[in-house]
């Protein structure tokens, strides 16, 4: 770069800034106002910061709005200091010292980004560019032509420059470019012609398919990935996930070194394994159970919303109506009122008016007073519903976790007599199978045997405890807290309208008085 | 001898009364007495009868029609018309037997219409002057266009004695040839049709009314004018859902409301009474009672339902293509029917018209067949009682079956009917049909008929007499400018045009009183069409309203008040004075991109105020929107400065207030940018009112030129197609006569030289191949003397001419040198061409030698002798 630092590098300070947004091209009489008002940083919504040496971004975290922000010819080094600039569209970075792109995470909405002439190797880290239409990297040091599929991924990129790059100077650079970037319309400020595209993808048809599958398959991944995450979401929603298998049962052995030493036993094979699969459908049952009353309660919640929306809205339109109406009157009378000369006939058409004034604040208050009425009516009728669904669906699951907790007891029952039994013939020697030393150990004496079985079922009880406690304490804060949001909306609607009303009668009152104000000092 | 006399007078006599019945129509005063003296007559008595018959028949209005059977040259009609086959002569006997025995057993009923003469006065059954024949037009396949079509296109001529039937019945192609006929013909024209497109159709006759039978429809309300029923639309109450809000606790009372209903249903009820009988009244006096009821004869078309989807047998009257129901007041009684296949006799009473009358022809007590079919129409279940009930009926019906058993009808003797298209498009006799209503006058004309393309019209009147005209609408077809239809209301003076999409400037409608720009009118576009998305325009003497839908700014409505026009400028013209803008509202469609309250709603710019109000767009959840005025004053301050903006000059109202839009530069902005919009705006209702002097210039000229378009399938009306396609025929005339000569044989010559019929030797085909190329070759250098020759004695030609103006040179006219000069000029032409000829030739000809040489070699005849040698 040839740029001669003969400056000073200055700082990007608030005085600065200040002239930049004052020189906004802003007409005299607007730039007049302006310096008179002075301008809030928030309200900016383009920046010129063009041929000011500036070394380093800084300082620009006040400008919330800002779209357009100019930083060429500087001699910044680094991209940092934009994070606050969420709106950004267009930034231009170009004539600079950049050497890495970065600090970009944040800008979503950016559509125009230039970083020409400046140090870049690598086209990097600008995934979040999800809106990018045209890129400007001309002048850098892309060398490796592998960073032109990075920016497959922006679907609406149609403007991209990256001559002076040696890129540029491969031979098949831009039929490259073209196969592998076909929505491409501008390529280093020229349209790329049909002919073009027709060559490009002649030349590298077999690449860009492979890579075009690659690419179909990542998606195809990602899509299963969500769509799982999504079943699973749902699952949750409905407190039963990880029921529709065997993840209970195998999470009550995963924790049980006794329960599977004694899984050798003679016979405790089979015994586990059918005990399994009457604990897996026992589960199956409380997630089909668990997912049925879900959708009823989605359809109840349903109803309800719709109920209540269609309440409100019929309220609020005859509310609009009403101020509709008044509105019209109230013009008017305005009118009529700033006509009249006689002080008399003018007091009395003032106090009617407010009169009316009052009467509309009645009159909408009564609409929303029913309003309140009825939906409380209704609010509390679907708290009691839900709560009842909640019981209903809890006591279901619990009474299926019992029948869990009867197998599990059950099992206890044959595994111990199985263990007792098995003792009994290893003392008598008349064992056939070997067993392994860890659990020919537990043999030594009963207490141990007992205890190990004892441990095994203690787990496995307090597995399925667990599980039970943690639906049902969901279910019962989702339920609460589904209540709890329903009346602090309505509350908060309640005293939103109730402002709302006032502030539109004093401003109606406002008016009036000015009336009065102006003919008094008349 | 005497016996011969007799029976000469009982025929004379018999024509007498026809005669005089047909005088009757005319009179109804001459006495019944005839029939019983008719034996006594003498000669002269006959041939003064004869005389006086005479005298009747000119005078039957039967004159006033061109088709009478002397004009029709039957000697030109086919066989099967003026002659009967063994087949028909047995049907006709069948027929005659058959109706023998029923006035032997119904002695008290009329004879019946069995077998007319036609119109080579040869008796014919009616079944077999029924011809199904399905039309190739698709508007035909239809019954209701059908009927449509026979009212339309044959003109209705009355029966010569209305209490008979006629002693003719003609086919239908002679009908449709004269487009003239009885209700007899109406019938079985459109019975032909009918069961052509597969309708179970039958002919009738029968008795009608006065009305039905002279094709009076003053009585009726013209089915134009009628309004469609509108379908009201249940709304399904959706059920109350569960959580739905109870409304608030009513507290009227429910007593003092329905008596109020109560009492505002009697005033309804007494008003509608009191129309009604006044409608009775009048409708009584205008209806006089006629003294041949229940004996006029008709004929009609009965449908019966079962085919083509008819879900109940219905009568129609071929006369009006009116359908009626089965129990219509207007028939009052069936003696027959027949289709193309049977003859029916009604068996039933018709006491009450034709209400009780069971249309179950398989029931042969209330139907009596003359042939027994095969396949019964329709067979009745309820066949109990007809064992005991008619004794004689039995016996008939089995001598008739004994009889007739292995006979069907013959075919029938009509020719193939047949419409061209032009007579289709013409439809009425003369393109024209005038039809009266109640209240109301139906005209109609055949397309391109009328120059300015007018097709229909409708006038309806206020009174029953038709003199106070209420309304007119006039439809019209293939206008250039698309107008559709012209509604001109008589009573108010407002006139609606319709158009079709097409017209220049995208017009829908146009509502107006009169063409004078500035005045009372609505204008409707098809507003897809038009870039502005413009649908409606609203015209008074001082406002003009826009409606627009579907543009990219969201405007919606624009409402502009004018002033009145200032004097100063009287010199100039209209156009170039408009009259100021006071004051223009518009409104937008929300738009859903922006936050509510920064979406203007409405703005209205009061322009002699100087003021600007905006009304923003009211949020989801509130009930009031945000509004804001500006109010600018040009004039400066107190010490003479230039205001630019003081707080006061922007009054607004937020519903949430916000920091930005408190500060002096966004309200200035706004307000300058407002300024703006508020030129443009004056600028598009200026363009807007320019648009409207256009469209009725352009209405003016439409009016006065009414084009009419010609579509380019139309080939006889379409000048350019023809045009196209005579070249596109001489065309083809052309490349078939080239084509003609390229087929050629060029070996044929030489080939006739051998003998016929022999094989060629190789020898032969060399010496064939070889005479042919000679042969060629000689041409070929001919062809190149013949032109050298011509070169020669042109260039020859011209030397003596130059030669010649060089001795006269100085003696020549300049009228003469320019001829010699033209001469030379082309003289010098021709040589050249013929030069270049010559050499082209010497180009072609070893080419065309050659190409010879390879053809023969390829040639069928020769190629297995000649191809050792190749």
């Amino acid at each position: 770069m040839n740029r001669l630092c003969n400056m000073e590098p200055r700082v990007m300070d608030d005085e600065m800034l200040k002239l930049a947004v004052g020189e906004q091209g802003l007409r005299d009489e607007a730039r007049q106002l302006a310096k008179q008002e002075g301008i809030l940083f928030k309200d900016v919504l383009s920046l010129q910061l063009d041929f000011q040496n500036i070394l380093r971004i800084d300082n620009l975290w006040q400008f919330e709005n800002l779209q357009k922000l100019q930083l060429d010819n500087n001699i910044i080094e680094k991209i940092e200091g934009l994070e606050n600039l969420t709106r950004l569209v267009r930034l231009d970075l170009s004539f600079n010292n950049i050497e890495a792109i970065e600090g970009l995470n944040t800008l979503v909405n950016l559509e125009d980004l230039s970083l020409f002439n400046n140090r870049i190797s690598k086209i990097d880290s600008l995934d979040a560019l999800v809106k990018l239409q045209v890129l400007s990297l001309g002048n850098n040091q892309i060398g490796n032509m592998m960073n032109i599929i990075y920016l497959r991924r922006f679907k609406d990129l149609r403007t991209l420059s990256l001559s002076g790059n040696p890129v540029a100077e491969a031979e098949d650079y831009r039929t490259f470019i073209c196969a592998y970037l076909p929505d491409l319309v501008y390529l280093d400020f020229r349209r790329i012609d049909d002919h073009m595209k027709e060559l490009a993808e002649m030349k590298h048809q077999c690449s860009v398919d492979e890579l075009k599958h690659q690419e179909s398959l990542m998606q195809a991944q990602l899509e299963d990935q969500q769509a799982r995450w999504e079943e699973l979401e749902g699952q949750k929603a409905a407190f039963v996930e990880h029921l529709n298998g065997p993840f209970l049962f195998d999470s009550m052995y995963a924790e049980d070194v006794e329960g599977s030493q004694l899984s050798h036993l003679p016979g405790v094979g089979e015994l586990v394994q059918t005990y399994k699969d009457k604990f897996v459908i026992i589960c199956q049952n409380i997630f089909k159970f668990g997912l049925k009353q879900q959708e009823k309660r989605k359809a109840e919640l349903d109803t309800f919303m719709g109920c209540v929306q269609e309440a409100v809205q019929e309220k609020q339109e005859q509310g609009k109506h009403k101020i509709a109406k008044f509105e019209e009157k109230h013009l008017l009378m305005l009118s009529s009122i700033r006509d009249e000369s006689e002080l008399t006939n003018f007091e009395i058409k003032m106090a009617e008016h407010s009169e009316d004034i009052t009467e509309l604040v009645s009159v909408l208050m009564t609409l929303e007073m029913q309003l309140v009425e009825q939906l409380e009516e209704t609010i509390n009728m679907f708290e009691r519903n839900i709560i009842d669904l909640v019981g209903l669906f809890v006591e279901n699951v619990q009474s299926l976790m019992a029948q869990c907790r009867d197998l599990e007891n059950h099992h206890h029952e044959k595994l111990l007599e199985i263990a007792i039994s098995t003792r009994e013939k290893i003392i008598k020697g008349e064992l056939d199978e070997d067993l392994p030393d860890a659990v020919r150990l537990l043999f030594v004496d009963k207490d141990t045997i007992v205890n190990a079985v004892g441990a095994s079922h203690d787990i496995h009880l307090l597995k399925i405890d667990n599980r039970e406690d943690e639906l049902v304490t969901r279910v019962n804060s989702w339920c609460t807290h589904l209540v709890d949001k329903i009346h602090k909306d309505e509350i908060m609607r309640n005293r939103r309208r109730v402002k709302e009303i006032n502030q539109y009668v004093d401003h109606v009152q406002s008016e009036l008085d000015s009336l009065e104000c102006s003919d008094l000092l008349d | 001898e005497v016996l011969k006399e007799k029976v000469e007078e009982e025929e004379e006599a018999e024509r007498a009364e026809r005669a005089e019945r047909a005088e009757r129509a005319e009179k109804m005063m001459r006495p019944m007495e005839v029939r019983k003296e008719d034996t006594t007559r003498t000669q002269e008595m006959l041939r003064d009868l004869e005389r006086k018959l005479s005298e009747i028949e000119v005078s039957i209005p039967e004159k006033s029609s061109t088709f009478t059977k002397d004009a029709i040259d039957t000697s030109k009609l086919p066989l099967s018309y003026q002659s009967n086959t063994p087949k028909e002569e047995h049907l006709l006997q069948v027929a005659d037997n058959f109706s023998r025995q029923y006035s032997h057993l119904c002695p008290d009923r009329v004879p019946l219409f069995l077998y007319p003469v036609n119109e080579c006065n040869v008796p014919k059954f009616v079944s077999t002057t029924i011809r199904p024949t399905l039309m190739p037009y698709p508007e035909l396949y239809n019954w209701d266009t059908c009927a449509q079509f026979v009212s339309d296109f044959l003109s209705a001529v009355p029966l010569p004695d209305p209490l008979k039937p006629p002693s003719y019945l003609y086919s239908s192609t002679m009908v449709l040839k004269y487009q003239e006929g009885n209700c007899f013909d109406f019938s079985t024209l459109l019975c032909s049709m009918l069961l052509g497109a597969g309708y179970d159709a039958y002919c009738v006759y029968g008795y009608g009314s006065q009305d039905l039978c002279h094709m009076d429809l003053t009585r009726e309300v013209c089915p134009l004018t009628m309004k469609p029923k509108e379908v009201v639309k249940e709304e399904e109450k959706a059920p109350p859902k569960k959580y739905a809000v109870k409304p608030p606790r009513d507290l009227t009372s429910r007593f003092e409301r329905e008596q109020e209903i109560k009492r505002q249903e009697g005033v309804k009820a007494e008003e509608e009474k009191r129309l009604k009988q006044g409608e009775r009244l009048a409708e009584q006096e205008s209806a006089k009672t006629d003294p041949l009821h229940g004996l006029r004869v008709h004929s009609w078309v009965l449908v019966l339902s079962g085919k083509r989807e008819v879900p109940e047998s219905f009568f129609i009257d071929p006369f009006t293509a009116r359908s009626y129901s089965t129990q219509d007041d207007h028939f009052l009684g069936i003696e027959s029917l027949w289709n193309h296949k049977n003859y029916w006799v009604n068996m039933q009473d018709c006491w009450n018209c034709c209400k009780d009358l069971v249309f179950d022809l398989g029931d042969p007590v209330r139907w009596e067949y003359l042939l027994l079919e095969t396949d019964k129409p329709l067979l009745s279940l309820t066949e109990e009682e007809d064992d005991g009930t008619n004794d004689d009926d039995d016996a008939e019906n089995l001598g008739k079956e004994d009889e007739d058993k292995s006979f069907d009808m013959p075919c029938s003797w009509v020719e193939q009917i047949e419409i061209s298209p032009e007579a289709f498009e013409t439809r009425c006799p003369n393109g024209k049909k005038v039809i009266q209503y109640k209240r109301a006058r139906l005209e109609k004309w055949a397309p391109y008929l009328n120059n300015n393309g007018l097709v229909c019209r409708l006038t309806t009147y206020e009174d029953l007499e038709c003199t106070k005209i209420l309304e007119i609408k006039e439809w019209f077809q293939n206008r250039e400018d698309m107008l559709e239809l012209k509604h001109i209301n008589k009573v108010t003076g407002l006139n609606i045009d319709y158009f079709k999409p097409g017209h220049p400037q995208a017009l829908r409608a146009h509502s107006y009183t009169s063409m004078q720009p500035e005045m009372d009118r609505v204008m409707e576009f098809y507003e897809k069409v038009r870039v502005d998305g413009l649908i409606k325009r609203e015209e008074t003497p001082r406002t003009m309203t826009e409606y627009y839908q579907g543009r990219p700014d969201l405007l919606s409505y624009r409402h502009v008040n004018f002033g009145p026009r200032t004097k100063k400028l009287a010199l100039n013209s209209a156009e170039s004075n408009p009259r100021p803008v006071v004051k223009i509202t518009e409104r937008f469609f929300r738009n859903p991109a922006k936050p509510a309250d920064e979406d203007v709603a409405e703005r209205v710019f009061l322009i002699l105020d100087e003021r600007i109000q905006l009304r923003y767009h009211c949020r989801e959840d509130h009930l009031t929107a945000s509004k804001r005025e500006f109010l600018w004053r040009t004039e400066g301050d107190s010490k003479g400065n230039k205001i630019i903006m003081t707080p006061d000059m922007c009054l607004s109202f937020e519903v949430e207030p916000m920091e930005h839009t408190k500060k002096l530069l966004y309200q200035y902005e706004a307000m300058m940018k407002l300024k703006n919009e508020e030129k443009l705006a004056r600028h598009q209702a200026w363009e807007s009112e320019l648009e409207v002097l256009e469209i009725l210039k352009l209405r003016e000229e439409e009016e006065a030129a009414h084009a009419l378009t010609i579509s380019i399938y139309d080939t006889k009306r379409n000048e350019k197609s023809k045009e196209y396609r005579e070249a596109m025929e001489r065309m083809m005339h052309e490349e078939h006569l080239w084509q003609a000569e390229a087929q050629l044989d060029y070996l044929a010559p030489f080939l006739a030289q051998l003998p016929p019929g022999e094989k060629l030797t190789r020898w032969q085909a060399m010496r064939l191949k070889d005479e042919c190329l000679s042969d060629f070759k000689q041409r070929l250098i001919d062809k190149a003397n013949l032109i050298q020759a011509r070169f020669e004695k042109e260039t020859q030609e011209l030397q003596k001419q130059q030669q010649w103006y060089q001795e006269n040179q100085v003696t020549l006219t300049p009228e003469d040198e320019d001829l010699y000069l033209s001469y030379c000029s082309q003289a010098m032409f021709r040589i050249r061409v013929m030069e270049q000829r010559l050499n082209r030739h010497k180009e072609l000809a070893p080419l065309k030698y050659l190409a010879l040489e390879e053809k023969l070699y390829k040639d069928p005849r020769l190629v297995e002798l000649l191809k050792v040698f190749v």
